[in-house]
């Protein structure tokens, strides 16, 4: 799986992390990899839940990641059980790696969430790629 | 892979975040709070990655202590025999 996040230099985030030295905080990046790799899950249509992260196994941050930059993610899904997952994913700024993670995932069930809840970011990417998941 | 009872039990130890020497075999769930909902996904993770052993959900859930774990690795031949 991979995906593509703009980091706009707008981020309220920014003006405390760190006045003077904007950076992505590491929680939101790893962040990004959970959810590239909860995407990847969902996309398989096994009727589990919806992905959630539920673990950081392990973590490196290698790189700053400034306002502005486009980060691309990558998940690669270990193992995909009923209930639970794995994934190794990355994240990348113009080709070098700048974060790491080691994510264990579960499943919430569908039910738990609101009637009015769709992931419309999975729903285009299905649309766009129906031979995609099992 | 086999391993004996002592590196069985600081395996289980490192899977719940307890001091190696913290559980015994007689050890209840109930004594170990990361034995909790995503401790059993946990041990349910490692058991599958580190020895191939898929167990579901409700076997998983019958388990009340530690020694239950160390009969599921015993009956897949996984635990050394005592010396």
């Amino acid at each position: 799986m991979r995906a593509e996040k703009f980091i706009s230099p707008d981020e309220d985030y920014f003006e405390d992390h760190f006045p003077g030295f904007p950076v992505v905080p590491g929680v939101l990046l790893t962040e990004m990899m959970g959810q590239a790799a909860g995407k990847s899950l969902d996309a398989e249509k096994v009727p589990r839940g919806k992905s959630m992260l539920a673990k950081i196994k392990s973590a490196v941050f290698r790189e700053w990641v400034r306002p502005g930059s486009t980060v691309e993610l990558l998940a690669e899904i270990k193992s995909s059980r009923p209930e639970f997952a794995t994934a190794s994913c990355q994240a990348k700024v113009q080709g070098k790696v700048v974060a790491s993670a080691e994510l264990f995932l579960t499943f919430v069930p569908i039910n738990d969430f609101s009637p009015a809840y769709r992931d419309v970011i999975l729903e285009e990417y299905l649309l766009k790629h129906p031979s995609s998941g099992k | 892979m086999k391993m004996n009872t002592e590196t069985a039990l600081k395996w289980i130890a490192e899977v719940f975040n307890e001091s190696p020497g913290g559980i015994t075999p007689e050890t209840n769930r109930e004594d170990i709070p990361e034995w909790d909902s995503l401790g059993v996904l946990t041990l349910m993770a490692d058991l599958d990655e580190k020895f191939d052993i898929l167990l579901t959900a409700d076997q998983m859930g019958a388990m009340t202590k530690v020694n239950d774990i160390l009969e599921v690795l015993q009956q897949h031949q996984k635990l050394s025999p005592a010396n």
